[in-house]
């Protein structure tokens, strides 16, 4: 359960993305997302991540949780939609899970667009709210 | 942009018009945002003037693009790097040993070209990752297993040609003894197949490995002697299932006998999982903390692991010193008959405990999938990026890592005696590494330790760390061993340290380099291999 102070960061993390996505060089996929994520990704075992993915689904975003591990994330859905289509995802994670996912985004000619370092709010890593998207040109490899 | 090292602004331009004519526009890449993506995330250099950084990039898609990258580099002296997937972190990652190198980045290469499930083979380009290799087997319902190391994104070929490792049966556990037959682009843009691949429709290529006359493969591992554009590898057919067990010793000495009986399980094939070595009393990697005060015991004790208050505080309270887990794979009644005659092995050591560990009928349930190291079971994974985060007992995580690893004799002597030395230099150095360690690989006649050195994003830590990485090297060396594998950073250090008969070796090596590559354009420096324009200026 997350505290009171937790859930209000979580708030604010989820608030930076979308100025992330109007402020930065995001390249917008044509699916209807909320925000035109494709998922969004929290941490099940961090409150504020887990309120962060709670408010986005209420949002209607389609949210999927790790445990810091994004093998299943990447294994089952991201390497397969990546390459049909490069599509924005976002997410509030420890450093580890973003570390994996920017290199992997990095080879479908994504970027991480945005990278805002929340104070810690666990006994873990400070979280950071991220968005990944598509660069405006070719990417780096396919 | 920055240029090549030796190459004019107009030659370089010269140079990636005809990279673009190449491969198309799109794939050449000055830009310092495209650029900077292949710096070594865990360069122990990070952000200072000698951090080895890239000055393009190029990739090809086809090999005869490569072919005409070659040419139009050996033509105007273009120095260039060779990845397959880019992500050797800890030895590298995707940054060349010399700066201004324009990086062949060849991920773009990356179709499976044959999967023999009859032959238990497969035929691959270097920008085909473990995961997908491991997905068109599953796509296709294939009974194959890949043996792949942790983490699983890396190339087959990347990893092999490093001399990289995983987990499964030791013929496929080095990845390197398990390829089958190469290609490989020479620095002049010629075209060479290894062992049957020489013949033209053999049909045996991934079959059988020397071919005819010498075998050159290895010529193309840890080295710049080409750019390797196919590599045929064995894969383990899947198993009908998997049983571990483990055995604890009492006695500080015990550790001698116990790893002779595992050696002898292993070089017979009675055991043919990766082993694992633990110790109930002091810990250690993949194993629970040791109580709070035997670590302070280990800590404080002149002798390190071999302290006589240890000893007498195992017997006293009855923990054993040493443990030992054997893995098995194969048909169900052959393995349960292979662990009950492993036990009638290890029952000579007297005090000697068995414990059955997981059974597994394969393949593994996905329910099963979360239970398991994914490695051991063939399957790709990227977990080894969530254990180090920060938590409670990891407060303060580094910015990455590089290893120190050497092999040393598979003998408990010798295990013991590295713990002596290498506890001993932590002390004398102030080195951050444990005060007691157990290998974490296990080949076939040896066992390698590693040593995990942070990387950090502070220059004086960075610099500090480096100093002593190279006093552990000579560490090592003065007692026998040497490291199997290593960062650029390092390279020439370690390099240095084969030195018999005034370094017949790496004067062998540099002969055959300015035999293939006389313009010195292929990874310049890859593992002390230095082109004849700049031997001697780099070491």
């Amino acid at each position: 359960m997350a505290s009171r102070r937790e859930f209000l960061q979580a708030g604010i993390a989820a608030s930076l993305l979308p100025m992330a996505v109007s402020g930065g060089n995001l390249a917008l996929g044509e699916r209807d997302e909320p925000a035109g994520f494709y998922k969004v990704i929290f941490d099940e075992r961090f409150p504020a991540s887990v309120a962060f993915g709670e408010e986005w689904k209420a949002r209607g975003a389609a949210v999927h949780g790790i445990r810091g591990d994004i093998t299943d994330l990447w294994f089952h859905d991201l390497d397969l939609q990546w390459k049909r289509q490069p599509l924005p995802i976002a997410g509030l994670t420890a450093h580890g899970p973003l570390f994996c996912l920017e290199r992997l985004a990095w080879d479908r000619g994504m970027r991480v667009v945005s990278r805002v370092e929340q104070t810690a709010m666990h006994d873990g890593d400070p979280l950071i709210a991220w968005v990944i998207a598509p660069k405006t040109k070719p990417g780096v490899s396919a | 942009m920055s240029l090549p090292p030796g190459v004019n602004s107009k030659d370089f331009s010269d140079a990636l018009k005809q990279f673009e004519e190449a491969v198309g526009k799109e794939w050449v890449f000055t830009s310092d945002e495209d650029v900077a993506l292949y710096r070594d995330a865990y360069s122990p250099f990070w952000g200072e003037p000698e951090e080895r950084v890239a000055s393009a990039a190029v990739a090809p898609y086809t090999v005869e693009q490569v072919q005409a990258v070659m040419k139009t580099a050996n033509e105007y002296k273009i120095p260039v790097y060779p990845i397959s997937t880019g992500k050797n972190l800890g030895y590298g990652g995707s940054a060349p040993n010399l700066s201004g190198s324009v990086v062949l980045d060849l991920k773009r290469m990356n179709r499976i070209l044959d999967v023999s499930e009859r032959n238990h083979s497969a035929l691959v380009e270097p920008g085909v990752s473990y995961f997908d290799l491991y997905r068109y087997i599953q796509e296709r319902k294939l009974k194959l297993w890949v043996d792949v190391p942790d983490p699983g994104w890396g190339s087959p070929i990347g990893n092999a040609l490093d001399h990289g490792g995983g987990y499964l049966r030791p013929e496929f556990r080095v990845h390197f003894d398990s390829h089958c037959g190469m290609e490989v682009v020479l620095a002049n843009g010629d075209l060479l197949r290894t062992g049957m691949g020489a013949m033209p429709g053999a049909q045996t290529w991934q079959q059988y490995k020397l071919g005819f006359g010498p075998w050159i493969d290895g010529l193309f591992s840890q080295s710049n002697f080409g750019v390797v554009t196919k590599m045929g590898f064995w894969l383990m057919p899947e198993p009908d299932a998997y049983l571990s067990g483990t055995v604890t010793v009492p006695r500080y000495e015990d550790l001698i006998p116990m790893v002779d009986i595992l050696t002898f399980l292993e070089n017979s094939g009675v055991s043919n999982g990766m082993p694992g070595l633990g110790s109930p009393l002091l810990g250690g990697f993949m194993m629970p903390p040791p109580a709070p005060e035997v670590k302070a015991m280990l800590q404080a004790a002149e002798g390190g692991v071999a302290s006589p208050e240890l000893h007498k505080y195992a017997q006293d309270k009855g923990v054993p010193f040493w443990s030992c887990t054997v893995k098995f794979y194969g048909p169900a009644k052959a393995i349960r008959a292979q662990w009950e005659y492993a036990q009638e092995k290890f029952s000579a050591i007297p005090g000697a405990k068995f414990h059955d560990g997981a059974f597994y009928k394969l393949p593994l349930t996905p329910d099963q999938f979360d239970k398991v190291h994914k490695p051991e079971f063939g399957l790709p994974s990227l977990e080894t990026f969530s254990i180090g985060a920060r938590s409670p007992t990891n407060p303060t995580p580094t910015s990455g890592h590089i290893w120190f690893s050497p092999i040393i004799p598979r003998t408990g002597e010798a295990v013991l005696e590295a713990n002596k030395v290498f506890s001993q230099a932590a002390r004398d150095y102030g080195l951050p590494i444990l005060s007691f360690s157990l290998p974490t690989t296990y080949w076939i006649r040896a066992f390698i330790f590693l040593f995990g050195f942070p990387i950090t994003r502070d220059v004086a830590t960075n610099k500090k760390n480096r100093e002593s990485f190279k006093q552990l090297v000579r560490i090592a060396a003065e007692h026998g061993w040497g490291e199997y594998r290593t960062a650029p950073a390092f390279q020439d250090a370690v390099m240095d340290t084969y030195s018999f008969n005034n370094h017949a070796l790496r004067r062998f090596h540099e002969t055959v380099k300015d035999a293939v590559d006389p313009n010195g354009i292929i990874s310049a420096g890859r593992y002390g291999i230095w082109p004849k324009h700049l031997r001697g200026t780099k070491a």
